[in-house]
């Protein structure tokens, strides 16, 4: 059988360099490549994205096109098909940079052989083609693991449930009077069983990390409510293992820009372990304070009176899957995915995380969260071009009941739905829908900065009232909704005074409207 | 008071006898179907208070239940309460969409179940009389 020959597009501006490689292919079998030769980097380009060719001669210095810049057009505008740089004798390092970049090689002009530049194409079409392959098995792996571990989740969560459900009715007295060693071994099921299930969470959970669908949900919250809520959950385990577990906070706590949620997440995994890695009579301390290195931040430190840990593992205990390697240290392993889950968690939020410690004396898990600050969350909207009418307006949404009392779980999933609403009546890049900062819970409050002309603000209130009123969810007999606006500052003021202290006196404008407002409700 | 009366919808038998053991013993009156079929015939029959209802199922899922009884002018103000194994983050907008009033992860604290029913219901938040054993928050 006949071999198709191989379409080589040569990409060089030097006449010289082009005929010494027309030379080249000259001297093999005819019809086994075919050269097309282009002078320019955009004359590259059209050819590659009209198909057909198997590998790219290409120079880095074109009249067009320099250095890395033509790899990423060459590969943008065929990505499949293999590009051989082509350099001269000083440039070695940008070819380096070259390979980093995708090339499959290169070759340094003046120096290549005649018989060798042939094979050199046919190599790298080959390497091409197997690392193509390789990488798509990996894809396909890695996709088939995630199903097979979402899969498996789900899969071991129905028998769990039968077995929470029979335990806890026999627990119970449902099926009659229980002696006080059958309650006793009743109680020891019903634990394995919340430990089953919180493995099967981390394992979702992991699966999540890997696919890039961790969701968090920024918003202005409190440190301190997480640790609260924190200690109150595991104080019961704590004391079971005669361990003090205690929280130690300043009282004048800043918000911070997170998500209340994984937080708390974070905080009883580092609680929870360091009551595992404890001995009876030790101690856990939770502490919270503003970062003395980074203003800007909170810092969260979990600290024990356990085994710590050894300085070449503080690390590792990070990664994915890392297990602690003598079992008998934390009774039972469980599947070590907690730490991994929580550095994901912590970076996902704007942080860092990390362990002091020493063997033997205890360890200190810190964790930062950001401070949460109202000009860096208005800052993106002031980026947008401005026109002189343009100012910025706080528009102002409350809603609840005509009782003004809400059951917690009907605010949250009304609040949930409220704030999704709100957004879509925003538009993008030039509103801003401010967390939700009402401290007072007495109606649910939100706040959304405008930057608008003339009667922007009045357009968008009635564009609210629509769209509540339109929605269902939100029609209980009883169901209040206010929405008013005022105006904070005119655009024009930007240039007597600089961004930044523009900014800085919407961010105080918003502030004290707020305080004003929930000081008035909470009379 | 009469008792309201409960359909469970769930292929697993060991689950719906675990739910009416549990229901039963909050006086509530229990029904059930084991697939997406049988759950509407059920419901026509009974026209229960109240409709507890897992996803994955066989002869027509939650979502298709949850569509048929809508269709149905007799059917579609019965309050769902969706309970099920599915990720919460996948399904619970879904499901809430198609006109649940709540979704709950399996396996669920009894508590939370019997608040939710409650809640749904539009019974007072009465203290459990047994105790409830919680799975917590992990």
């Amino acid at each position: 059988m006949k071999e198709k020959a191989l379409q080589v597009l040569v990409v060089e501006d030097n006449a010289g360099d082009a005929r010494l490689l027309r030379e080249m292919f000259s001297k093999e079998k005819p019809g086994s490549f075919e050269l097309t030769h282009l002078l320019r980097m955009s004359e590259a380009v059209i050819h590659l994205e009209k198909g057909g060719v198997d590998i790219v001669l290409l120079d880095m210095g074109l009249p067009d096109g320099h250095g890395l810049d033509t790899v990423r057009r060459a590969h943008a505008a065929a990505p499949g098909v293999p590009v051989i740089v082509l350099t001269g004798l000083d440039d070695e390092a940008l070819a380096a940079e070259a390979m980093k970049e995708g090339a499959q090689d290169y070759l340094i002009k003046g120096q290549i052989e005649n018989r060798a530049l042939p094979r050199a194409l046919r190599d790298a079409i080959e390497r091409h083609r197997m690392q193509t392959e390789t990488d798509l098995i990996r894809t396909d792996q890695m996709k088939f693991q995630d199903e097979f571990l979402s899969h498996v989740s789900h899969e071991l969560r129905s028998p769990l449930t039968a077995i929470y459900q029979f335990v806890t009715i026999l627990l119970d007295k449902l099926a009659g009077e229980l002696n006080l060693e059958q309650h006793e071994y009743l109680q020891i099921v019903l634990r394995n069983v919340k430990q089953l299930q919180s493995m099967i969470n981390d394992l979702l959970e992991v699966t999540r990390v890997q696919a890039g669908k961790l969701s968090i949900e920024l918003q202005c919250t409190s440190v301190s409510d997480a640790i609260a809520y924190t200690v109150n959950t595991l104080q019961g385990a704590a004391t079971a293992k005669g361990i003090t577990l205690s929280a130690d906070m300043d009282c004048q706590l800043p918000l911070v820009n997170a998500d209340p949620t994984r937080v708390q997440q974070i905080l009883i995994v580092l609680v929870d372990n360091a009551i595992k890695f404890t001995p009876a009579g030790g101690l856990v301390k939770v502490l919270a304070r503003v970062s003395e290195e980074d203003p800007g931040f909170l810092l969260v430190e979990v600290s024990d009176t356990g085994c710590g840990i050894s300085p070449d593992m503080t690390e590792r205990i990070f990664e994915h899957l890392y297990q602690i390697t003598d079992p008998g240290q934390a009774g039972r392993k469980g599947l070590g995915l907690g730490l991994y889950i929580s550095k994901e968690l912590v970076t996902r939020q704007g942080g860092k995380i990390w362990v002091s410690s020493e063997p033997q004396k205890g360890s200190h898990f810190i964790f930062t969260v950001p401070i949460f600050s109202l000009a860096s969350w208005i800052g993106p909207i002031f980026m947008h071009e401005k026109k002189d009418g343009d100012a910025i307006a706080l528009l102002v949404v409350e809603m609840g009941t005509r009782d003004g009392w809400l059951s917690p779980d009907v605010r949250k999933e009304m609040s949930h739905l409220a704030r999704r609403l709100l957004q879509q009546c925003l538009r993008p890049d030039t509103d801003v829908l401010l967390p939700n900062m009402d401290s007072v819970n007495v109606r649910e409050l939100f706040f959304a900065v405008v930057y608008t002309q003339e009667h922007g603000a009045e357009v968008i209130s009635k564009r609210i009232q629509r769209q509540f009123r339109q929605c269902e969810q939100l029609q209980p007999a009883d169901f209040t909704l206010d929405v008013s606006h005022s105006f904070l500052a005119p655009v024009s003021r930007v240039k007597s005074e600089s961004m930044e202290t523009f900014i800085g006196h919407v961010a105080t404008g918003i502030q004290e409207r707020i305080n004003t407002i929930t000081l008035q409700r909470s009379i | 008071m009469s008792q309201k009366t409960i359909l469970i919808v769930d292929d697993d038998p060991d689950v719906r006898l675990g739910l009416h053991v549990r229901l039963k013993a909050n006086h509530y009156n229990v029904i059930f179907a084991p697939d997406g079929m049988a759950s509407i015939a059920e419901a026509r029959k009974h026209i229960p208070d109240l409709i507890i209802l897992d996803l994955g199922l066989p002869a027509g899922d939650g979502f298709s239940v949850m569509e048929r009884l809508k269709a149905n002018d007799s059917l579609s103000l019965i309050p769902v309460i969706v309970v099920s194994a599915r990720d919460r983050e996948a399904n619970m907008d879904r499901a809430l969409k198609a006109g649940a009033k709540a979704f709950l992860q399996k396996p669920v604290a009894n508590a939370e179940l019997l608040a939710v029913i409650r809640k749904v219901l539009g019974e007072p938040c009465l203290p459990e009389k047994a105790v409830v054993h919680d799975l917590g928050s992990l």
